[in-house]
């Protein structure tokens, strides 16, 4: 009997405990929401900055893979390693459908590419000759849009679009031809003049100057390769698929052909990306000091406050670790509330920056452009990024619930009082 | 007393290590010599074996050492008519199929000549195996049942070459070339050439078949076969033009 009445005690004190909490934070409004205040800003500056990160992260890869080369690209067997027309592959438009119908793949392209010497009277350059499907080549890249003179290729033309850069090198323009001279299929000789019908300006100078596209059917007959590619390009929907996708498409394609993704295929980019990363931990991690001490201040100022009624408390009789439970429980609320505001109010200018990207301006606009990116910032709506800047602002809060514990456990009650 | 002993025994020492250096040279020399005429034509095959795929190509060689030379493809049908013309370090080729003359840009001499494990470099390159490396006897070592001289070419540190050491294995008193190896600077075996099949041209008993094997590409080699060559004709600079290019059979 005694020991059932001792249970439903405990647990009456239990919610009486988050009851006093509770009571306790609203005694004093304008100190708890000065604290809460302190978490808000804490968890928005937060999840602006980190989200800010990830955003440039997701669109180096955005733009990286959707600029040429796709998040996966299926080859023959080691192609990617030789980049010779003797791992090139036969795909039957089959096989391409079956990739294209995988889940998460948003587009596909083939291609059939490689270097050859490009000459016009006396001037020769290296140039990339790739032979594309000029409507899937523009679903992928975009490639109609960066004309800049003449005719975009069709199924079936015999005619070439050139970048501007290499047109200037070459000094050529639409309606000039140059001579396309390179080694085929099994050694075999290429060489061709072609009509030059278009031209594309990339805004990567070392692209501008080195890119010839020919239609895919006429490519094939240049090299003597006939019905081969080196490469289908896989553009996806989301690009956290990659792997599995990648895995899928591993089943669906037969088993002489290498499927890659983007991180296999440009470790360079993966790098570049981890460096970036490990700056953000680095200014993160100042951030989260900053935002510490801002809330362990701001902890110790109401505790000193509260020293007098700590002492009375303990000095009528209160325990002084069910006083440490309370003043715990007082600290998770506060921050959870802190925590749930901060989030919600970084939402709305995250949502805005993700859809209207903050354009940069100046050198390091210019450095971008050079590597080929538009100069803007687009913020991350990813639920990481809220998760993981709105947990940790909550743990360094209840963190800084630990000086109030040690202040109660080492208080002495009168001289407390006389504070 | 003793002083000038030491000069003395240092002093031959010096000249017996000159002459052997002297001598390492000596054989290299006469081995070139053999293979390279100044005004030599010949006739050749070379055979590209690639796992994938093998591809033979006849032509005809013009050459006026050390700064000219011509080369007329004559099959396969597809390419026959090429010309590839070297001039000092310039290379230019003919493509007859377009009736174009194309000049091959100093970044596309370390690609593959005609698909083979030539580069364009090799056929314009000016280092000389004489000239430009330090040479000296390893040892002697019998290889296809001949004696041969084991000479390791070290580059001088001036001359522009890109191996970082060469083994030569000499016949010794007929001065065949029969194996050359190529290492990197890091001293890794890059490629390997062999000799044989020894015939005499224009009264020169050389190699007739060369071999040429790179080691970190398996189941590849381009093999070349001399069926005729003359170390003397009459040739001068003028032969060695673009229009010659378009002429020549």
């Amino acid at each position: 009997m005694s020991s059932r009445s001792e249970h439903h005690g405990q647990r009456h004190s239990g919610n009486l405990y988050v009851l006093l909490a509770w009571r306790n934070i609203w005694r004093n409004k304008r100190r708890s929401l000065l604290l809460i205040t302190s978490v808000v800003i804490s968890v928005f500056v937060a999840v602006v900055f980190s989200s800010a990160q990830f955003g440039q992260d997701e669109y180096m890869v955005h733009v990286t893979v959707g600029f040429y080369e796709g998040h996966i690209q299926v080859h023959g067997n080691h192609y990617w390693d030789n980049r010779s027309f003797d791992q090139s592959m036969e795909m039957p438009e089959r096989e391409i459908d079956e990739v294209a119908a995988t889940a998460h793949v948003a587009c596909v392209t083939p291609r059939l590419e490689t270097i050859s010497l490009i000459s016009h009277a006396t001037t020769t350059k290296i140039a990339s000759v790739v032979g594309i499907d000029p409507e899937r080549e523009d679903n992928m890249t975009g490639l109609k849009k960066r004309m800049v003179a003449g005719k975009y290729i069709e199924t079936g033309s015999t005619g070439a679009v050139v970048s501007e850069g290499l047109a200037q090198l070459l000094h050529v323009g639409v309606g000039d031809s140059i001579v396309v001279y390179g080694q085929g299929f099994e050694g075999v000789t290429a060489a061709a003049i072609v009509p030059i019908q278009g031209l594309v300006k990339y805004p990567l100078p070392d692209l501008n100057n080195s890119m010839v596209y020919l239609s895919l059917g006429f490519a094939q007959q240049l090299y003597s390769a006939p019905s081969r590619l080196t490469a289908l390009a896989v553009l996806l929907d989301d690009n956290k698929a990659l792997d599995e996708t990648a895995a899928a498409i591993k089943k669906v394609v037969d088993g002489d052909k290498e499927v890659m993704t983007w991180k296999e295929m440009m470790p360079e980019l993966v790098q570049g990306i981890d460096a970036n990363d490990a700056g953000t931990v680095l200014m993160l991690l100042i951030l989260y000091v900053v935002i510490g001490f801002g809330i362990f201040g701001t902890v110790m100022m109401m505790t000193v406050e509260r020293t007098r009624e700590f002492g009375i408390l303990v000095l009528i009789g209160m325990k002084r670790w069910r006083l440490i439970v309370i003043t715990v429980i007082e600290s998770i609320l506060v921050s959870a509330v802190g925590l749930v505001v901060g989030v919600l109010i970084s939402i709305p200018p995250v949502y805005y920056f993700y859809f209207n990207p903050i354009h940069l301006g100046g050198d390091y606009a210019k450095a971008m452009l050079a590597y080929g990116f538009e100069p803007i910032v687009p913020l991350s709506i990813a639920p990481i990024v809220f998760t993981i800047q709105g947990f940790s602002v909550f743990g360094l809060g209840v963190l800084s619930a630990l000086y109030p514990l040690f202040v109660i456990r080492s208080l002495r009650p009168v001289s407390a009082m006389h504070g | 007393m003793k002083r000038r002993f030491i000069a003395i025994l240092i002093l031959s020492t010096l000249c017996v290590l000159s002459l052997c250096a002297q001598d390492a040279k000596e054989i290299v020399k006469k081995a070139n010599d053999l293979l390279r005429g100044t005004h030599t034509y010949s006739e050749i095959s070379m055979t590209i074996v690639k796992p994938e795929w093998t591809r033979t190509i006849s032509m005809k060689s013009w050459s006026l050492e050390p700064d000219y030379a011509l080369v007329y493809i004559s099959e396969p049908a597809r390419d026959k008519g090429s010309v590839t013309l070297k001039r000092k370090n310039e290379v230019w080729n003919w493509v007859p199929s377009i009736q174009r003359i194309i000049k091959i840009p100093p970044s596309m001499m370390l690609q593959s000549w005609m698909g083979s494990d030539f580069t364009n470099d090799d056929l314009v390159r000016q280092s000389s195996i004489v000239d430009d490396y330090t040479h000296s006897i390893l040892g002697e070592e019998t290889y296809e049942g001949m004696k041969c001289w084991k000479i390791q070419l070290i580059p001088k540190p001036e001359a522009g070459v890109v191996w970082g050491k060469i083994y030569l294995w000499i016949s010794k008193g007929s001065y065949l070339e029969l194996k050359t190896e190529y290492y990197d600077e890091d001293g890794n075996l890059q490629k390997s050439f062999f000799g044989s099949d020894v015939k005499t041209f224009d009264g020169r008993s050389i190699p007739a078949h060369w071999e040429m094997i790179p080691s970190n590409k398996p189941g590849q080699k381009t093999v070349l076969d001399y069926h005729e060559m003359k170390f003397s004709i009459n040739l001068d600079a003028a032969f060695f033009s673009e229009q010659n290019m378009k002429r020549v059979r």
